[in-house]
């Protein structure tokens, strides 16, 4: 009973530093993964793959989980989450996803070429305060609340991904809370200049 | 022969088998007697003491016929295989024989998207029951496939039917298949597609008529519909 005990915190615990040899078969492995979101994991739009660099393990690993369970990237409209649904099953086991998510970690983020035109980042700062609340008030992701980062994150993709949640293509899968929670979150912005705006303000963030 | 490693489910798949076999033992056969006169030929004209080599130009008559016999015979065999072949390729590819149900079926960058029938049999309607990478059907069923790429080229192919189709950007290619047996198979997708393409599987789940209307019950936008509200 202890000993069980044990486990279920020894899981529920962040993951610690990444080994060495962790990294080195996270490197191998994200060869795959370079191939669309680029050797530094820069991200490419071509390819409709965002940039990973420096994203936080613990949610590299569980989008990877999502999208191997099919829990992610099921959805017929999601042509994104469609290619990453079948490069997730290339990694075997869950060992080779925690060790490519300890590579993705590892890579230094920078914060993507703005793409999108349009936004008023001081109306977005006001739309911002509910976000912050789970994603913080710098836009760096708070774990304890299931949010990633929004900083250091292409605006095309941020875009992409509240049209998504607010079209149902994301957050519609029961299984899935977090995505559901956030299809709320994208509801309360009214229409897309709302979303251009909010993406203009997290834009600065990343600037200070 | 084939179907001793792959089960042939569908009303063509034997037809397709049998023109492999057919092409496999004429093959074989050339095969094995051009390998057997050739090392008969290098055998029984090895170098000897006291025997000059000869420079044949393969102008005589009885040299000729070296040539002309083989090649008529396997002219004779390429009849045979063109003949049943066009037959084949008629049945399969060419007659459209009517349906009973109709499924889309579309191919994108690395995933099948099917879209089936609801329980009032016809596709574009509000029960129609979408899924990714799982095609369902009933037995003894006569499909008609609507097959759709929404990037670039792929191939819709179900081993278990025999079946291999392109799916073209911008066209719409509609072909047939009726299973003969139930079960869960494999779905490929048989055409390079980009770095997922190897990894661009899907199932095909071959159902008995009680199971897919169990499936399309429980399935439906409109079964699931009635049941939300009891849910809360």
């Amino acid at each position: 009973m202890a000993a069980a005990a044990l486990l279920a915190l020894a899981a529920a615990l962040p993951p610690g530093p990444a080994r060495a040899d962790e990294l080195e078969r996270g490197e191998a492995l994200f060869d795959l993964c370079s191939q669309c979101h680029g050797s530094q994991g820069q991200g490419s739009k071509l390819a409709l793959a965002p940039a990973i660099a420096g994203l936080k393990q613990w949610y590299a690993e569980r989008q990877l989980h999502n999208f191997k369970s099919g829990i992610r990237g099921k959805n017929p409209d999601d042509v994104a989450g469609l290619r990453m649904h079948p490069m997730s099953l290339s990694l075997k086991d869950d060992a080779d996803i925690t060790a490519v998510a300890a590579y993705v970690a590892s890579l230094s983020a920078s914060q993507p070429a703005s793409t999108l035109e349009g936004g008023d980042a001081a109306k977005g700062a006001a739309l911002y305060a509910v976000c912050g609340a789970c994603h913080g008030p710098d836009g760096n992701g708070i774990q304890q609340m299931n949010a990633p980062r929004l900083v250091h994150t292409n605006d095309w993709y941020l875009l992409s991904a509240l049209e998504k949640y607010k079209a149902g293509v994301r957050g519609s899968n029961p299984k899935n809370a977090n995505a559901i929670m956030m299809r709320g979150m994208a509801a309360q912005l009214a229409d897309q200049q709302a979303m251009l705006d909010v993406i203009a303000h997290i834009e600065t963030l990343a600037r200070r | 022969m084939i179907e001793y490693y792959v089960v042939a489910a569908s009303t063509y798949a034997k037809d397709i088998d049998f023109l492999f076999d057919l092409i496999f033992w004429l093959v074989g056969l050339w095969f094995m007697a051009t390998s057997g006169l050739f090392f008969w030929l290098i055998i029984r004209f090895r170098k000897r003491e006291g025997v000059p080599a000869q420079y044949i130009s393969g102008e005589k008559k009885d040299e000729k016929r070296w040539i002309h016999l083989p090649h008529y015979l396997v002219l004779v065999c390429d009849v045979f295989i063109i003949y049943f072949a066009v037959v084949v390729w008629y049945d399969v590819k060419q007659d459209l024989p009517p349906a009973d149900q109709t499924v889309r079926v579309i191919g994108q960058q690395w995933a099948w998207t099917f879209e089936h029938p609801g329980p009032d049999g016809k596709l574009d309607t509000a029960d129609d029951i979408v899924k990714v990478n799982e095609l369902h059907i009933q037995k003894d069923t006569l499909y008609h496939y609507k097959l759709e790429a929404r990037d670039v080229l792929h191939n819709f192919s179900v081993p278990v039917f025999r079946l291999k189709q392109d799916a073209i950007p911008g066209r719409v290619i509609t072909g047939w298949f009726e299973a003969t047996m139930a079960g869960e198979w494999d779905i490929q997708c048989a055409e390079i597609c980009g770095i997922g393409h190897g990894l661009m599987g899907a199932r095909i789940h071959i159902e008995t008529a009680d199971q897919h209307a169990a499936w399309m019950a429980a399935e439906s936008p409109l079964s699931l519909a009635a049941y939300a509200p009891a849910q809360k």
